[in-house]
């Protein structure tokens, strides 16, 4: 043991010796030492797996040369005797912008900017910033460094936050010493976020228009890669294929885009360590199966101001609930088994580094646990566990010596050593003052003195009776100066002493207002006991109140006790099977409607229709009377655009077909149950209006509580968003819009057959380019995969399918012989308000319509918007739905349809199909959903009167079976919420008394999107 | 003693030229909007006015009436009045041109809605259609908005059309929290912030209305002031303050405001009024209540909040109507009656519901002795329906009258409908 050490010795002592040359001329005498420096006697935490209760560390040049319990001090060493004090490895940072030049905002001219505004042989989008190095900007930056080293890390990674791709990220040590010293590591990490930060570019205007960009981005480098002709140079793609190399690091700012992130680390296959938001806990198991790593912030929301109740009304139960179990994250990772690091990035004031830590410990986190996520971990993430994080010969000697464990609050750290330099941060010899004291001064007799606070950050009181008077404390270490007011005296009183230890006394002179001099005193008495830690001795772990699914107003708990226990099936709760007895069934098929019927449903499927279906033997179904009351399929909304994640429009270009609606899907939304309390259980969420080719949409079902994958419509088509008129012209988007192409209806036209031309090129060549035999192929120029081409490729192979934003009769005709000549078919228009000038072209070329009812004059081309469209069309033969593309009109879509009979005198039947059976049709899910058949899903609503008229409500609305709106369980839901807002509003109110920080609320109204909703910061919402 | 020859001469002539004279409906289901119905009614109409409201089986002479209309087993409704609207001040939203509801400035109560108002707007015949007769035409935007007026919705312009010139003036209550643009180009709301301009706003009203009430009663200014001029009418109980206000302790401070300053006071909009109701009731302060096909602005709230918001207020016993304002406003006025058909479905009777846009309405307008229901002396400004006009399912005007005259329910709409179904050949 002992000759290995010394071996080493010998070893690095040469190595680093060899290295200790420098470059850079000197002024003066150069002053380098190669000394050993050793720390005897101390308890060595060596990783949090490892420790050495008496043990010594001995470094040289800045490395860890041995550590051990018996370890030879080599000759000339300077030693540290540091009975009983601990060393730790110095934590690090592995998110932290140190160094680094401030990102200053630039403002956005007010004419739309197409094109990137990076100069040079650099990409096409002004976010995407790969060539960006933080070890080329990284310049020593004294007052951060300092504030870090005090917290005790010694090492970070730093990188420019700005854009997203933000290029490559440099591990630098907190030292104070020339740049080229201090990075540890110039290339250790690749960096990625969705925002895209102060690119002044248009592109992309929100979230699923970043993702899309990531995306292609990803495909360009690789084609760029293979290509060796490079005909096109450029530093971008150069850059980005250099970062592939290293560890990928991308940036979350919530749960779901965490898990957006995951999904193109999928399709690019990429394990992203993921820098996450703090909310993670609120859909753990899907966060549990990214198989990501992750980077922890560790801010927790304080308080709000709930006192008023009217003001607390703006406080949302899901704010509500996350002050509560924010400081559970941590907890629930590590249970969950998920790895992490932890940074202070998110911090506000970094001061509250150690307070959250330990409010995070007493959460449940393991001490072991956070001091891995604060040197193992990110160590490992970063590929330096051979240099970084733990006490090892031949690692970089950061470490910090304190008086006890990190996590005590009581704990004072002496000393941070960065590559063998000493910082000091407290002096050896600090005393410890706080505690209370018998306290005199000049003729008063004795009062108490009380001394308690952070070390950094003490606060002192006089304690009278029951009075306190506040004084103003300043320590340097033994000096001690106080002042105060006394209650009976106008001026302050200013005192100022020494401290003397074993007993602990504070004694010197001091003046009064009137400048007398005085003596004073205060002789320590007892240590402050904890007032709230009076009871709880035995450590319990606070119950931060339930998850709910989804994390807001209305969500549920699952079967779910423990806050964090995986669950198997969250069925549970819920009946197999449902008997509807004596029910109006409003079939859609054939049979039309049907009086006292029995229906039958089980295992999501819809299996019996009966006069009479014996309970007796379906004792395991739940019954439901449906006499007096109307059972019909399902609303399918054609047209929502509820439930998205920033941004329903990626309008800076003509053509988005890149985007995916459901790469954003929102399972949080309020909307979604509202819309259920309608009976709504299927929708098309649609891409906006703001460019003739919109982005993909997504159809889903309104599973409450599920995951954005499970509320995705199973193997339903692809479908795209179109559009014509005013929106993709930008006529009223205000004077600035006239520069983006198509302004006018003449160039909506040339968009398509542009687009469409490219896209069957496109095909040609790329199925050429797959036949080639493999040998030509690998010296052919590669192929570059075009995602936005793919998608109308699809198009024109069927596998696609148009929803068409339109409205005036002349851009619906245009688009039919558009379709007819390129070869493809026109799925849907939708809005379609003059849709009945030209029902017979519709029906000729074989087009569906989703329509209003009754909108009109809202701008110039629904000036000829008549509320009898649908009906003329129903008539002509077309397909025709009515939609809502409106979060309120969504939830009563069955009015809607009833305006049907009123203008053009649609027969009922006829009416419910609007937004039932022929929305279904139009999405290709009519084989699953729109009538009540046997063997379709289980796709119902149970209605307490003719679902057409205005005195209608939905009942229950059952999706695949299963129960997902029922009016009486809704009341139980508010009367929880109510509770539970309650509970947590005394709970703030107690720990605001307690001294806690406050925050003023600000009340967010969530953003609802129509079609022609544009985000310009859609990271904001 | 000359005129009273003249007058027995007068009599003589009206005896001798006796002939039958107006309209009665026969058989038809009234409703009154009193929370009355008479199933089996007749209504008489002469010279606009309504001179009979009574059963079939009571005694009265058909013979009297010009033209009698058997209506059996439809249904009668006063027309429906459509408060704080923008109908006639704007044409096509988008189109900046066609816009007339909004000025420049934050102080304008001598802004006139009235003389704005354009009767042969395309939109109004859609909105007539369905029932509704007649509307407060109200400018929109700034601290006070203007002065509304009550129109009848038909006529050859705005001076024959007019029921009540200059019935209220609009305050929009100050926000205790706002929003402003994150963007160069206005299009995008940054989250609710605390107001700091809010003090300085009720003052600046409170100043207002001190002077208002004191330039009332000096009866020849030195300098005429526009502004004050045009509230002289608060002051004697002739014009009505319509404040609009949603956010609870807005609507506290406006109530607060009302008392103090002695004025007939209306709240418009209220969609936090469910939580002051005994303080509505008890100043006697009326609901113009935001519109019920709405979201709850909280995600906490009942799903079904703003369709249960009328039933709250009725249950509470504070006087309110509905109106449309917000997106697309103008044109779907004409859904007014589904959405009092809606409150129906969440606990309003439907004759309460139908209040709601009549009498309460009228009441709350100050027009309730002429217009509003169908009762003996008030206007004859109702109309026929062949079901129950507040589901959409049923509701199919056939006959409307404005102040005893016939008018035209055709429209635009309607004439496109005609144009292609002939197009077609549909029938």
């Amino acid at each position: 043991m002992r000759k290995i050490g010394l071996f080493l010795f010998i070893l690095l002592s040469l190595s680093t010796g060899i290295s200790a040359q420098q470059t850079f001329p000197v002024n003066g005498v150069i002053n380098k030492n190669h000394l050993f420096y050793t720390f005897t006697n101390a308890r060595i935490v060596v990783d949090p797996e490892t420790i050495i209760e008496k043990g010594t560390l001995v470094i040289k040049d800045g490395w860890i040369v041995a550590v051990g319990e018996k370890i030879e001090i080599p000759k000339g060493a300077v030693i540290h005797d540091l009975k009983g004090k601990t060393i730790y490895p110095a934590l690090i940072d592995p998110y932290t912008n140190y160094g680094m030049p401030e990102i200053k905002a630039v403002s956005r001219g007010r004419h739309p900017q197409i094109e990137s505004n990076t100069k040079g042989a650099y990409g096409w989008n002004q976010s995407v910033k790969a060539e960006i190095e933080a070890n080329k900007l990284f310049i020593y930056n004294d007052k951060l460094a300092e504030e870090l080293r005090k917290m005790g890390f010694g090492a970070v990674l730093t990188f420019h936050r700005d854009g997203i791709v933000r290029g490559s990220a440099a591990v630098v040590s907190l030292g104070d010493a020339r740049e080229n010293e201090l990075i540890i590591q110039d290339q250790a990490a690749a960096m990625f976020s969705f925002d895209k930060g102060t690119s002044t570019q248009d592109y992309p205007s929100s979230l699923m228009g970043a993702i899309a960009l990531l995306r292609q981005t990803y495909l360009d480098a690789d084609w760029y890669k293979k290509d060796n002709t490079k005909k096109e140079y450029n530093i971008s793609l150069e850059a980005f294929n250099n970062l592939q190399e290293l560890p990928q690091i991308i940036e979350t700012t919530d749960k779901l885009s965490a898990l957006r992130a995951d999904k193109i680390g999928d399709e690019f296959k990429i394990n992203y360590i993921i820098k996450g938001s703090g909310n993670e806990y609120q859909r753990l198991d899907d966060i549990k199966t990214t198989n990501c790593k992750f980077i922890l912030p560790i801010n927790f929301p304080s308080a709000y101001d709930v006192e008023d109740p009217y003001d607390a009304m703006n406080i949302s139960l899901a704010e509500l609930k996350h002050w509560e179990m924010a400081p559970a994250n941590l907890f629930a990772f590590e249970k969950y088994f998920i790895p992490f690091a932890l940074t202070t990035s998110d911090l506000k004031d970094k001061k509250d580094f150690y307070k959250n830590l330990r409010k995070a410990i007493g959460y449940g986190l393991s001490e072991k646990q956070a001091l891995k996520a604060l040197t193992v971990t990110p160590a490992e993430l970063l590929n330096l566990a051979d240099k970084l994080g733990k006490l090892k010969s031949g690692m970089i000697a950061n470490f910090i010596i304190t008086s006890g464990n990190l996590f005590d609050e009581k704990t004072i750290i002496y000393e941070n050593w960065i590559q063998g330099n000493p910082y000091k941060i407290n002096d050896y010899a600090f005393v410890d003052v706080r505690g209370i004291y018998d306290f005199s001064y000049g003729k008063k007799s004795i009062t108490r003195l009380k001394i308690e606070g952070e070390p950094e950050k003490l606060k002192a009181t006089i304690v009278i009776d029951t009075a306190k008077i506040p004084v103003t404390i300043g320590l340097l270490n033994n000096l001690v100066s106080l002042s105060f007011n006394y209650r009976d005296s106008i001026g302050t009183i200013r005192l100022s002493g020494s401290i003397t230890t074993e007993p602990l006394r504070i004694s010197g002179n001091g003046q009064t207002r009137e400048g007398e001099w005085i003596d004073w005193s205060a002789v320590y008495k007892s240590a402050i006991i904890p007032e709230t830690k009076k009871d709880s001795a035995k450590k319990e772990i606070p119950k931060p109140g339930q998850i709910i699914y989804p994390f807001c107003a209305y969500g549920k708990p699952l079967d779910d006790h423990d806050g964090f226990d995986k669950i198997v099936n969250d069925f549970k709760n819920r009946y197999n099977a449902i008997l509807i007895k004596h029910v109006t069934v409003w079939t859609n098929e054939q049979e039309g409607i049907l009086k006292n019927q029995d229906v039958y449903i089980t295992e999501g499927r819809i299996v019996r229709i009966a006069d009479n279906i014996d309970a007796s033997k379906l004792a395991f179904a739940k019954i439901i009377d449906g006499t007096g009351k109307h059972l019909t399929a399902g609303i399918v909304d054609e047209h929502s655009h509820i439930a998205i994640s920033n941004g329903v429009n990626e309008g800076a270009q003509a053509s988005s077909a890149e985007v995916r609606i459901g790469d954003v899907i929102n399972s949080e939304d309020i909307n979604i149950y509202r819309q259920l309390s309608g009976g709504v259980t299927s929708a098309q969420l649609l891409h906006g209006s703001a460019n003739p080719i919109g982005g993909q949409s997504a159809i889903i079902k309104l599973r409450w509580g599920k995951s954005p994958e499970e509320m995705k419509f199973e193997k339903a088509d692809g479908f795209i968003k179109f559009a014509l008129g005013e929106n993709v012209k930008q006529s009223n988007w205000g004077d600035f819009s006239t520069v983006r192409f198509p302004q006018s209806r003449m160039g909506v036209e040339q968009v398509y057959y542009d687009y469409f031309t490219r896209a069957k090129e496109y095909e040609v060549k790329q199925k050429a380019f797959i036949a080639l035999p493999d040998k030509t192929k690998a010296i052919t120029p590669p192929f570059r995969r075009d995602i936005e081409l793919e998608a109308l490729v699809e198009i024109v192979n069927k596998k696609r399918f148009i929803t068409c934003h339109s409205y005036v009769q002349s851009e619906i005709n245009m688009l039919l012989h558009v379709a007819d000549s390129m070869g493809f078919k026109v799925n849907t228009f939708t809005h379609i308000l003059e849709g009945y000038k030209v029902a017979d072209k519709m029906k000729a070329h074989g087009a569906g319509a989703s329509t209003f009812s009754d909108w009109w004059a809202y701008k110039m081309e629904v000036k000829d918007a008549i509320p009898y469209n649908a009906s003329l069309l129903n008539q002509m033969g077309v397909t025709t739905a009515i939609n809502s593309d409106d979060a309120e009109m969504g939830r009563r879509l069955n009015q809607e349809a009833a305006k049907g009979i009123k203008y053009g005198g649609m027969s009922e039947e006829e009416a419910l199909k609007m937004v039932t059976l022929n929305p279904a049709k139009l999405l290709h899910v009519d084989n699953r959903v729109g009538s009540v058949k046997v063997g379709k899903d289980a796709d119902v609503v149970l209605w307490s009167d003719n679902p057409l008229s205005v005195y209608a409500k939905a009942e229950k609305t059952i999706i695949d079976g299963l129960i997902y709106y029922d009016i009486e369980e809704d009341k139980k839901l508010r009367e929880d919420m109510q509770k539970d807002r309650a509970r947590i509003i005394q709970k703030m109110i107690e720990e605001k008394r307690g001294g806690a920080a406050i925050q003023k609320h600000v009340h967010k109204k969530q953003r609802l999107y129509e079609c022609d909703s544009m985000e310009t910061n859609y990271m904001e919402e | 003693m000359k005129n009273l020859i003249y007058i027995f001469f007068f009599f003589v002539i009206a005896i001798a030229t006796a002939q039958p004279q107006g309209t009665i409906l026969v058989g038809g289901i009234a409703h009154l909007g009193t929370d009355s119905v008479i199933q089996n009614s007749v209504i008489g109409i002469r010279e606009g006015k309504i001179v009979l409201v009574a059963n079939e089986l009571s005694s009265y002479n058909k013979t009297d009436y010009a033209e009698i209309i058997n209506v059996s087993g439809k249904h009668i409704y006063p027309g429906i009045i459509a408060p704080n609207s923008t109908l006639g001040l704007t044409e096509i939203e988008a189109v900046r041109a066609t816009n007339d509801f909004r000025e420049v400035g934050s102080i304008l109560p001598n802004i006139r809605s009235l003389i704005a108002y354009n009767t042969d707007s395309k939109v109004i015949p859609t909105i007539r259609s369905n029932g509704i007769l007649m509307a407060q035409i109200t400018p929109r935007g700034g601290l006070v908005s203007g002065t509304s007026s009550i129109l009848m919705l038909d006529g050859w312009n705005w001076e024959d059309a007019v029921y009540k010139t200059d019935d209220g003036i609009h305050i929009n209550w100050p926000r205790m929290q706002t929003r402003k643009f994150l963007d160069e180009d206005n299009t995008e709301l940054g989250p609710y912030e605390k107001n700091k301009e809010y003090i300085k706003q009720i003052d600046e009203l409170k100043k207002l209305f001190s002077d208002a009430k004191a330039y009332s009663q000096v009866e020849k200014p030195e300098e005429k002031n526009l502004r004050l001029e045009s509230m002289k009418g608060l002051f004697n109980g002739t014009q009505t303050v319509f404040i609009h206000a949603d956010y609870v302790k807005e609507i506290i401070e406006a109530i607060y405001f009302a008392k103090q300053n002695m004025l007939k006071v209306a709240i418009v909009g209220g969609k936090d009024s469910w939580m002051v109701t005994d303080m509505l009731r008890e100043n006697n302060i009326a609901v113009v209540l935001s519109r019920v096909h709405d979201l709850p602005q909280r995600s906490e709230e009942d799903v079904d909040l703003p369709y249960k918001l009328p039933y709250l207020l009725q249950k509470a016993g504070v006087l309110f109507c509905l109106n449309n304002e917000g997106d697309m406003e103008a044109m779907g006025t004409r859904n007014l009656p589904f959405m009092a058909g809606t409150a129906a479905a969440y606990g309003l009777t439907k004759e309460q519901a139908l209040r709601s846009i009549t009498l309460n309405t009228a009441k709350i307008l100050g027009i309730d002795k002429t217009a509003g229901s169908i009762e003996v002396g008030k206007d004859a400004t109702l109309f026929i329906s062949t079901g129950d006009a507040l589901d959409m399912r049923t509701n199919n005007i056939e006959k409307a009258y404005i102040k005893g005259n016939s008018i035209d329910l055709n429209n635009d709409q309607k004439i496109l409908y005609e144009k292609y179904k002939k197009k077609y050949g549909l029938k």
